[in-house]
């Protein structure tokens, strides 16, 4: 036999023990113990879509007085809106004036204060399509209790001014 | 101490002495190495493509009375269409600079959207320009805001343009080297006021936010912050464009209630006091001067477009070109009535692209034919003029012979506003050369 064909078989052999060994070395050996294995994640991770500006404005209308958004005043507020550069300025103005307007449904301190975990669980539904969880439960809960000036209001306009609204 | 303890500080000690005199109240860490030569720049794109058979030869009569000297009687059988503008006062701009009469847009499509990412770039374009998209190379704006030391605020940067096309993608660019974070502050003025008849849109719309007092922002910054903690991970800064700091916001914010609440009092219907019609150029003009006169702007390029009718209808186009010389004569005017920016600003003119020899089939009311702009060699060819202080800008100096092109025009703006040797040389060597003939 060819002795270059023997020299090329012993390459490959060492080669093809080599990637053997390197995938099979060292594996550390996992424990369960009687516990399911989860994947920790947080919550809303999977929003990667960024809202467009019509679909922003459209969702904020909804979201804040309970109905859709007309055609008219929808094109009327996106040429608007595209008139600045700096998109979170002009969706700040956006919600701020929304706010502002006698037809926007929120909800009174009083119910707020009442009813503040119902509250915090509808709000995130409301405005991120999913409830919170224990951390950010408790942790808005002690924001809001703590400083008695809070209103649904400014906890709405928090909600619409945060990174996560901006996405689906 | 130890030894290895005593040659570490040692070290770190060494390095904060050598680093201390870079390290700026702006968090950079190195200062700009040119010097300015002034604090501000405006760049004004008389736009829409403008032939200079029109413009410099004055094949028409002198249609730009505030910017040439000269006296010559605009033709006669359109003379009749051209609106009543005010007569200009003092002496023709060119006096206060330097007019480059035969610029060259030397390469790429004659396209407005080509030509103004050039100006804008400095860099020449292709017909592989996608004009749904940002340009890849980086702005002025980019360059400007990374590299200079001493006010890197948004604030300091804008663009004002009207809406058409992807003109509002010209604020930073798609580079990742740059981009949004250094990208300047855009306004569309027509847009902003959404005129809908007499009634302000955008008054209606945007005028009355709710005022949160200071103790009700910083609940709402620590709701916020509560939020945004939570969803670090997906979230990209630059999604949002350009990001103006809280306070500039808030000025920001200030500033727009103001012009709403005036546009719905009619402060805007006719601010000028003019016979002939508002344009949109015209309102760039007049918002870019508000701009001005509020935020005395360290770099600002303002856009004019109606020029462009000229592919339909030539004598609106001289028409036209006469408001955007008024208009022109009315930013200078301001610039130099604005403390902080009177004797210390850059103005520079140039049109994007010219047009075509040959017309096209269509004739207006008088008779003329227009003209569209499809690369010949005379859609190549524009002016360029740069006034500014006596000290720093030759005074009414001409420069008739081919000198200058659009590429050259970012870099005379970097090195006017002294960061020119801090552009990375993989950008600066796609660019054009300091127009050093306008210098002093």
């Amino acid at each position: 036999m060819n002795t270059r064909f023997i020299r090329a078989g012993r390459y490959a052999s060492i080669a093809l023990l080599s990637l053997v060994l390197i995938f099979t070395a060292c594996r550390k050996k996992e424990y369960t113990y009687e516990v399911n294995g989860e994947e920790v994640v947080k919550d809303g991770v999977t929003k990667t879509n960024l809202k467009t500006d019509v679909e922003f404005i459209s969702i904020a209308y909804s979201d804040l007085f309970g109905t859709t958004i007309t055609n008219d005043k929808l094109v009327k507020l996106n040429i608007e809106y595209d008139a600045f550069g700096d998109k979170k300025l002009i969706e700040d103005l956006i919600v701020r004036n929304f706010l502002n307007d006698p037809a926007v449904q929120l909800p009174t301190k009083s119910y707020m204060d009442a009813n503040l975990d119902a509250f915090i669980s509808d709000t995130y539904k409301k405005f991120f399509n999913r409830l919170p969880n224990e951390m950010e439960a408790w942790n808005l809960k002690k924001i809001i209790s703590a400083d008695n000036t809070i209103t649904p209001e400014l906890v709405y306009y928090s909600f619409m001014t945060s990174n996560e609204y901006r996405y689906y | 101490m130890d030894r290895r303890k005593f040659i570490k500080r040692l070290g770190l000690a060494g390095a904060g002495v050598l680093a201390s005199p870079y390290i700026l109240p702006a968090n950079r860490l190195f200062a700009q190495t040119g010097t300015r030569k002034v604090n501000h720049v405006v760049f004004c794109l008389f736009a829409g493509g403008v032939r200079n058979f029109e413009s410099m030869q004055k094949a028409e009569g002198n249609l730009m009375p505030n910017m040439l000297s000269g006296t010559e009687s605009i033709s006669a059988d359109i003379a009749g269409a051209m609106e009543i503008l005010p007569s200009p006062a003092g002496l023709p701009l060119q006096n206060y600079g330097t007019l480059f009469k035969e610029f060259r847009y030397a390469s790429g499509p004659t396209g407005h959207f080509n030509g103004h990412t050039t100006a804008m770039t400095g860099v020449y374009t292709t017909t592989d320009l996608n004009i749904k998209e940002r340009p890849a190379t980086p702005t002025i704006f980019e360059f400007y805001r990374k590299h200079n030391t001493t006010s890197q605020s948004a604030l300091n940067s804008w663009w004002i343009s009207d809406a058409l096309g992807a003109y509002p993608a010209l604020n930073y660019s798609k580079d990742l080297n740059y981009g949004p974070k250094y990208g300047a502050n855009f306004l569309q003025p027509l847009s902003l006021l959404n005129y809908n008849g007499a009634t302000s849109e955008g008054y209606v719309t945007l005028a009355h936010p709710r005022e949160f007092n200071v103790g009700e922002k910083q609940s709402a910054v620590k709701m916020r912050e509560h939020f945004d903690g939570f969803f670090g991970g997906q979230y990209n800064s630059l999604d949002a464009g350009i990001v103006n700091t809280d306070a500039d916001a808030d000025h920001i914010n200030l500033f727009i209630k103001n012009i709403l609440t005036q546009a719905n009092a009619g402060a805007y219907t006719n601010p000028w006091n003019l016979t002939a019609s508002m344009s949109s150029d015209l309102y760039n003009m007049y918002f870019a001067e508000q701009v001005i006169q509020e935020f005395k702007p360290e770099l600002l390029v303002v856009n004019m477009q109606g020029i462009d009718i000229c592919h339909s209808n030539f004598t609106q186009y001289c028409n036209n070109i006469r408001k955007a010389d008024y208009a022109l004569a009315t930013l200078w005017n301001t610039i130099q009535s604005t403390p902080g920016m009177a004797n210390d600003t850059v103005l520079i003119v140039a049109p994007e692209h010219g047009r075509n020899l040959n017309s096209n089939s269509i004739v207006d009311a008088y008779g003329r034919y227009a003209l569209d702009h499809t690369s010949d060699a005379t859609s190549r060819e524009i002016f360029c003029m740069m006034l500014g202080p006596a000290g720093v800008i030759k005074q009414n100096q001409v420069i008739s012979t081919i000198t200058g092109e659009s590429v050259d025009i970012i870099p005379t703006i970097a090195d006017l506003l002294g960061f020119y040797d801090d552009i990375p040389m993989q950008y600066k060597a796609q660019m054009g050369r300091v127009l050093t003939e306008a210098y002093v």
